[in-house]
């Protein structure tokens, strides 16, 4: 005779402490793929944060000299009101012309720097390229045009490297 | 998922940040830049401007460009604060059919969100473009001390411009934010906020799950511009003196002495003098006149002393109002271009007894806090996820007493650095790892931290063996030390807890010590080194003579000898630039035991030499 496996036919009785053990594994299973979903992410996001460091790179070479032709503009700023302010007797000066080849030699220097001036006698006042600081009556232009410069801008490569400060007919 | 962007909708200019890759990180507007002045206009050709350009045209058409709008935001026309302004404002405003204030912008009458809402649909297009995405959810800022109706107004400014807000935080508690004070417990915080217009203060009480604002101070009508205008006057006053011509009658002559008065009070707060320089200022009947000053910083000080003590009195006051000493503040945070002036730094120092909180861009702080709240908001920061740095390097000491640094100071942990070392003298079987903590380059002048030892190491000759030391922190700041012997596989490690236990003020004073002893410390480094090229040197010399032997002449010998001699007398001395010469004099001479060795090796060597290496063009740079 058989012997009745009593213990196979025994009913297994929910077991709180085994269902506290099955909750935790859970929580566990979704936290472990939580945080290697989170892990990978970073990874990931560190990877590409790699490929777009040698873009900004290169960005920052093609414009890291900003910062300090901006210093440099008033310098020139200065030349040229010295330029603007020579009396007349003394515009054939050899010393003057001297000190005016300085300047050239200041501005050279700056076009080879990619360095450009904007344009903005005669123009259209542009909020883009222009700052105005005052306002004249001019009857033989339209209103909003650029009938003096203050203060030359400059464009470099191509972008906006200072505003010019001009004088637009009302 | 879309992101939510921070937004600091500021009283002159506002900013924009969002949290990209679990980081929050301010967003570049149209124009590249990472400020946008908050300033509308309807220029004279009927154009709607917003930001630097509104500001552009401002001069000349004063009564169509609205700045400093968030002065009117949800306030009573009848309020005192507006009718002070009114007198202030170029531009109309009068009292709306519910009380409130309208602007006139062009024909058009508008009520202040309207003008708001048309910055922050400038900085939602931006953002849009620069992100290349969708941008729907916003965290707008206000100060501490807005009231509901000027709450909701900031929150209707957002809905028009096409944002769903989904909250509208305190300034300083953003700021708290951002330097991550929010996720200690029962903290006092002080945000003192000196911006271009206003000067605010808020005291904040950070309890287990909400930032209380206990008491807010300030003057609405105080700010770095004051300072500028005080820098002009002086500069006004002395020409006047020099010249006896008023410049501020002449409008071109004031733009530049604003221009250079602002930028002269910058440079004074990392330079102790600076210069104003501008030829041409102006001309009289004799000729053109020239403007040139130096000015230093505590000249400048001096200047605004009355403010600065000003902001530090309402401090007080707004201290007493939140029935608290300073004895009881646990942080101090500075927010706003204006703190960046040192004297500003040291008041607010001397007044708390501590060091604030400034590392982060004082003028982006409330934006990148605003930002953070949008990212927890959508669970993209979690707690677990904001990480700390070490504040100090960590090294280990090397050869000559010196500071080796394995991992510099602010690196992001967890993180994990080896490097390979070796043994320095000959027969060497232990070395000893001493872990240290500092930024100064002499082993003594910084803490130490632990010590162990790794032994076992086979002999060999100095600079044979190879022994990794890793330095591994964990996100609690926890420092694993270990020395493994390659050859050996022989490894020992020391843990060590609260390395990055240290106060701030400690931190602040190693930094500061480090600055101090910077020029002191470079040459004692340069010495070090120099002996320690010496010690080198001299080993290798007396190995090659030994194992040249009989191979090198009797007269070579003694000559090398000499200089060895020469160089072993100078280079326990103090002298770097002995030790150099002698240096190079052995290093020179020694190469006759080369020169020799290899003559011994070939003695039918044809004498006549073979193609010479061209002496190419040297050009000097």
């Amino acid at each position: 005779m058989i012997k009745e496996n009593s213990e196979e036919k025994k009913e297994i009785k929910a077991d709180p402490a085994l269902e506290d053990v099955k909750a935790d594994l859970e929580k566990s299973e979704t936290l472990k793929n939580e945080y290697l979903a989170g892990w990978q992410r970073a990874r990931a996001d560190l990877l590409n944060y790699k490929k777009d460091e040698i873009e900004r790179i290169s960005e920052l070479m093609k414009y890291s000299n900003e910062e300090f032709i901006l210093k440099i503009l008033p310098i020139l700023d200065n030349f040229q009101l010295a330029e603007s302010a020579i009396p007349e007797q003394l515009i054939n000066d050899d010393y003057v012309k001297g000190l005016l080849q300085v300047k050239s030699q200041l501005a050279d220097f700056l076009k080879g720097q990619g360095v450009e001036e904007i344009k903005s006698m005669g123009e259209k006042l542009d909020l883009n390229f222009h700052e105005v600081v005052d306002e004249v009556d001019s009857k033989d232009k339209e209103p909003g045009t650029v009938v003096e410069e203050i203060e030359k801008g400059y464009k470099i490569c191509g972008r906006l490297l200072r505003v010019a400060k001009v004088r637009v007919s009302k | 998922m879309s992101k939510i962007i921070g937004i600091d909708l500021g009283t002159t200019f506002s900013a924009m940040a969002v949290v990209q890759a679990g980081e929050p990180k301010i967003i570049e507007n149209k124009e590249g830049a990472r400020t946008t002045p908050s300033v509308v206009a309807i220029t004279k050709t009927g154009e709607r401007m917003v930001g630097v350009l509104a500001k552009r045209q401002q001069i000349t058409n004063p009564q169509n460009t609205v700045y400093s709008v968030k002065r009117l935001m949800g306030r009573r026309f009848s309020d005192p604060e507006i009718q002070r302004d009114r007198k202030l404002l170029p531009y109309e405003i009068r009292e709306a059919s519910d009380g409130g204030v309208e602007v006139k912008m062009g024909d058009k009458w508008l009520k202040p969100p309207e003008i708001s809402a048309m910055i922050l649909q400038k900085l939602k297009q931006d953002a849009e473009e620069k992100l290349g995405e969708k941008i729907t959810e916003a965290i707008i800022t206000c100060p501490a001390y807005f009231d509901d109706s000027q709450r909701k107004a900031t929150k209707i400014a957002g809905e028009i411009a096409g944002f769903t807000v989904k909250r509208v935080i305190n300034e300083p508690t953003a700021a708290a934010l951002a330097y991550g004070l929010t996720k200690k417990k029962d903290q006092k915080i002080i945000v003192y906020d000196f911006g271009g217009g206003t000067f605010d203060i808020s005291v904040l009480d950070i309890a287990a799950d909400t930032v209380e604002v206990k008491a807010t101070g300030g003057d609405t009508h105080l700010g770095g511009d004051d300072l500028d205008q005080r820098v002009i006057e002086w500069l006004v006053d002395q020409f006047k003196k020099d010249n006896g011509i008023d410049l501020s009658k002449d409008q071109l002559a004031l733009q530049r002495l604003k221009e250079a008065g602002e930028r002269a009070k910058i440079e004074l707060s990392t330079t102790l003098e600076t210069e104003i320089n501008l030829p041409f200022i102006t001309s009289d009947a004799a000729g053109p006149k020239h403007l040139y000053y130096k000015m230093t910083r505590a000249q400048l000080e001096n200047l605004v002393k009355d403010y600065i003590d000003k902001s530090i009195e309402l401090v007080k006051q707004t201290l007493k109002e939140a029935n608290l000493s300073t004895t009881e503040i646990n942080e101090v945070v500075l927010v706003g271009g204006q703190t960046r002036m040192p004297k500003i730094q040291e008041e607010v120092r001397k007044l708390f007894g501590k060091e604030p909180d400034k590392d982060i861009n004082p003028d982006e702080v409330v934006a990148i806090g605003a930002a953070i709240e949008g990212g927890i908001l959508q669970g993209e920061v979690r707690d677990v996820l904001l990480l700390d740095v070490t504040p100090l390097s960590l090294g280990i000491e090397t050869m000559g007493q010196v500071n080796t640094i394995l991992i510099q100071k602010n690196t992001t942990v967890p993180t994990s650095k080896t490097q390979t070392f070796s043994t320095a003298a000959d027969n060497q079987t232990s070395v000893e790892i001493h872990v240290l903590q500092g930024e100064r380059p002499m082993a003594s002048d910084n803490k130490t931290l632990g010590r162990f030892i790794l032994d076992g190491i086979p002999p060999s000759p100095r600079g044979l063996p190879q022994i990794d030391v890793t330095f591994d922190i964990d996100a609690n700041g926890i420092l694993n030390v270990t020395a493994k012997d390659k050859a050996t596989s022989k490894v020992q490690s020391i843990r060590i807890e609260g390395s990055a236990g240290i106060s701030k003020e400690e931190i602040e004073k190693m930094k500061k010590e480090a600055e101090l002893h910077a020029e002191e410390d470079r040459k004692k480094q340069e010495l070090i080194e120099a002996k320690n090229m010496a010690d080198n040197l001299v080993y290798t010399s007396e190995k090659a003579l030994r194992d040249a032997g009989d191979k090198v002449s009797a007269e070579s010998k003694k000559e090398i000898e000499d200089k060895i001699d020469a160089l072993k007398k100078v280079k326990d001395s103090d002298n770097i630039d002995d030790i150099k010469n002698k240096s190079s004099e052995l290093s020179q001479t020694i190469q006759k035991i080369g020169a020799e060795l290899y003559k011994s090796a070939e003695p039918n060597k044809p004498t006549e030499e073979g193609p010479q290496a061209q002496e190419g063009e040297y050009k000097e740079k």
